[in-house]
């Protein structure tokens, strides 16, 4: 019996070591992507792009914090462990959900030009990884915003961890280390980066310690002053110089008047849920037009989308269409009149989904897809949805020359002529900026990968959040001063007509799509990803395999992808897209691009789901990119 | 098997494994000296910079065709995958395998020397790199390595089989050290 019990406990204890070690080293790569919690135990749930960010919420939470707190937190700390995604040399936007109050909020606190724009000496194509790249950052003044407002810890206490991260240092994660190497010629750019990122001239790797002192100070004068240890002071006086010296384009004012903008989110539906994502000039809108435009074919009966060629054509006919919209009327809305009723109308969708053949690619060159005409639409709401939306866009926006209410909301007649061609259409005949050279670039996201980063949280009251941020693409404008790197969202905007034309005090577009999905009153799916242009189609593909395909979290998440738009010819997949699948997609005319396996160019989505029937929460950060879910 | 025959075999075996390493260690590099990639990654300038630390004079073309051996006596192929310097050159991955094969054959017809350098660890490594690295590394008289990205053995074990020596290093800049033993310049 004696010898029995050895043999046992020596076939079983190398299994549970085996086991434990997986599990240990699994949460430790950040590839454990799934925790449950209860949500009728009260209990929070955080996801983000790095197991530091996420502890950062979490210890907020337990400080008696909300999920406004906490998000606050994460994005602070997030922008000192994944530098060269976020942080506050960037913006972004950061839709709230008060469960008591039953409200949403939007925060858009993206990056905006200078008042000073049009002097500036611009080549999209040469400058788009410099100093004249980068834009006036609104990552302070934001999160301070939405603490301000609606968290309820002072913001000493919220940048704690942050500071911690920066003074004491930590080690680099696989994804960081891989995002140093593969930019080692911009962080070799400026001195001052240099002297953060590499060593003897040689970049820091996985598993070496990033201290970042600079910026830890910058994080104390931000804990001890507010949004004035950033705008206004030792540290504004030391961004302007810097940014200047190099060619960029910020006054003291630019940084002084910035101000964050509380906006409502766009809002649709899609199968009885009620969908709320990032106003314009991010792209929540048309991750609701796709979702419309999708509501029209029955996809679970098609198959899932990697099976199944037929529903994947759907999506990506619809992607096509939807992309091409965004190129003609995405702008910030105080520029322009965005046909937001129009786009997110149910009757445009149907006229959209009507457009595709489901046998063929069309148009077969993908960038011949044309625009619809969503200003036919623009005075038939189809649907009102319930929620109280908070907005003082007008009381806080700060420029001298505000117009008052976003001018997308102003709908009059001079807006359409018999065709329903709009305003905008007549502004294109305006000059262009003179010192802008603007005929090298379309206005496409200028980099293929998976930059910026997302936040999801729900708290144990039911609040959640759904933020994005980022510095523009991986690194940004590749130059440090006060221990903050800096944007270079000056490459978000366009070029070729005066739709998204940079102007002054203007935001440009944004893929950002921070969503906040309800069902039943309730919030169901928090969700948001990086990935520039992917964006908006990975958050529908995420969206769909959670509400059509009933997945969970960690499947939904790790279920392949795929990606087209208006301006690439391609269509864009995973391998793991069923290879019969990919066949019968080339007979359709699709003209495909394969990635092998799991690739961050197609996002890093940060997923919380909760049952609407059993109220489980579940959470699953994106396998394509380091991070983790923590439940409490 | 006797005590003195099995001794007999191990130090037979030891004296066949390290002639052959010994032999290819002996191997004498010589300039011109070609820097290229496979892959496309970033990676090439790092070797570039540790060449210029020890002032050995060299071109690097992360693009290289058979054309850029003419006069070449060592050539230096910095493997590692990256979509996004594919994508920057214009190339597909499979455009990019068929240049590498093509210049590796140029180079043993033509007798230049292969020195293969893995510098960028485990962000060079998985299903999308080791294409690459496997093909330089099979191709080459010596290799420099980064341990990070050796963990599995994946470039010992080639070195081994291949019988070419391989030199470990901690750190990209410790990779100054062999390049210079090798080219004796110190």
């Amino acid at each position: 019996m004696t010898i029995r019990k050895f043999k046992i406990k020596q076939i079983y204890i190398p299994i549970i070591i085996l086991l434990l070690s997986s599990i240990l080293f699994l949460s430790i790569q950040g590839k454990a992507p799934q925790v449950e919690q209860n949500y009728n135990d009260n209990h929070a749930l955080v996801v983000t792009a790095h197991p530091l960010a996420s502890k950062a919420a979490m210890e907020i939470l337990h400080k008696g914090g909300n999920a406004i707190d906490a998000a606050v937190a994460a994005a602070f700390a997030i922008g000192v462990v994944e530098p060269g995604s976020s942080g506050l040399g960037g913006g972004g936007g950061m839709l709230i959900y008060l469960k008591e109050q039953n409200k949403f909020i939007y925060i858009n606190y993206y990056q905006r030009a200078s008042e000073n724009i049009l002097k500036l000496n611009y080549n999209p194509k040469l400058d788009n990884k410099s100093a004249k790249a980068i834009l006036v950052p609104g990552t302070t003044d934001g999160l301070i915003t939405a603490l301000e407002k609606y968290g309820t810890l002072p913001l000493n206490e919220i940048l704690e961890p942050a500071i911690k991260y920066a003074e004491d240092g930590f080690e680099i994660d696989e994804f960081l280390g891989k995002s140093i190497l593969d930019n080692v010629g911009l962080l070799k750019k400026y001195p001052s980066t240099e002297n953060i990122y590499l060593r003897d001239g040689f970049p820091l790797m996985e598993g070496d310690t990033l201290k970042q002192p600079d910026l830890g100070e910058t994080l104390k004068q931000i804990s001890n002053l507010g949004r004035e240890g950033f705008y206004d002071g030792k540290v504004a006086k030391s961004i302007v110089d810097s940014v200047t010296k190099y060619g960029g384009m910020i006054s003291l004012k630019d940084l002084k008047n910035y101000r964050a903008i509380i906006t409502e989110p766009v809002k649709g539906s899609y199968r009885g849920h009620e969908v709320y994502s990032a106003a314009p000039p991010q792209s929540g809108l048309f991750v609701i037009e796709a979702l419309h435009i999708l509501e029209n074919e029955n996809l679970n009966k098609l198959g899932h989308y990697s099976e199944s060629a037929e529903c994947l054509h759907i999506m990506a006919e619809t992607f096509k269409r939807v992309y091409a919209d965004r190129t003609a009327y995405l702008d910030d809305p105080k520029f322009n009149s965005i046909p937001i009723n129009g786009l997110t109308s149910k009757a445009y969708a149907k006229i959209r989904f009507n457009d595709i053949n489901p046998n063929i690619a069309t148009p077969k060159k993908y960038r011949d897809t044309k625009e619809g005409n969503p200003f036919a639409y623009e005075m038939q709401k189809t649907e009102k949805i319930g929620h109280e939306i908070e907005s003082e866009s007008k009381s806080i926006w700060s420029d001298e020359d505000d117009e008052g209410k976003p001018s997308y909301k102003i709908i009059d007649e001079d807006l359409f002529d018999n065709w329903g061609k709009t305003k905008i259409s007549k502004e294109k005949k305006e000059k262009k900026p003179e010192n802008i050279d603007t005929t090298l670039i379309e206005p496409i996201d200028i980099e293929q990968d998976g930059h910026t980063t997302h936040i999801s949280i729900i708290d144990k009251n039911g609040n959640a959040v759904s933020l994005t941020q980022t510095i523009g693409t991986f690194f940004g404008s590749g130059l440090v001063a006060s221990g903050i790197l800096f944007n270079n969202s000056m490459s978000n905007f366009g070029y070729k007509t005066t739709i998204n034309a940079p102007k002054p005090n203007k935001q440009p577009r944004s893929s950002i799509s921070p969503t906040i999905i309800l069902k039943n009153g309730s919030p169901h799916i928090v969700v948001g990803s990086p990935g520039a242009s992917r964006i908006i189609a990975t958050i529908v593909q995420v969206v769909v395999n959670v509400i059509d395909f009933k997945m969970s979290a960690t499947d939904a998440n790790q279920a392949p992808r795929f990606f087209c738009q208006k301006l690439d010819d391609f269509l864009s997949l995973e391998s793991g897209i069923n290879s019969n699948v990919q066949e019968f997609l080339k007979q359709k005319g699709h003209n495909l691009k394969i990635y092998e396996g799991y690739d961050a160019y197609f996002g890093g989505v940060q997923l919380i789901i909760i049952d609407p029937i059993t109220n489980v929460i579940t959470g699953s950060s994106d396998p394509r990119r380091g991070g983790i879910a923590i439940g409490d | 098997m006797s005590n003195t025959k099995f001794l007999f075999i191990i130090v037979m075996l030891n004296i066949f494994l390290f002639s052959g390493i010994y032999s290819q260690s002996n191997i004498v590099f010589e300039k011109p000296v070609l820097i290229t990639s496979a892959g496309q990654s970033a990676d090439i300038t790092l070797a570039s910079m540790l060449c210029k630390k020890i002032n050995l004079d060299h071109k690097a073309i992360s693009t290289a065709k058979e054309s850029d051996l003419s006069g070449i006596k060592t050539l230096i192929i910095v493997a590692g995958y990256s979509s996004k310097g594919l994508g920057a050159a214009g190339v597909s991955r499979e455009d990019e395998l068929k240049r590498i094969k093509s210049l590796i054959s140029a180079a043993k017809n033509n007798k230049i020397n292969i020195i293969m350098m893995h510098l960028g660890g485990k962000p060079r490594r998985g299903n999308q790199s080791d294409e690459f690295n496997k093909l330089a590394a099979e191709a080459a008289n010596y290799m420099i390595v980064v341990k990070q990205g050796d963990e599995d053995k994946f470039f010992s074990k080639i070195a081994e089989n291949k019988k070419v020596k391989i030199d470990l290093i901690e750190k990209i800049a410790d990779g100054v050290n062999p390049l210079k033993s090798i080219f004796n310049l110190n």
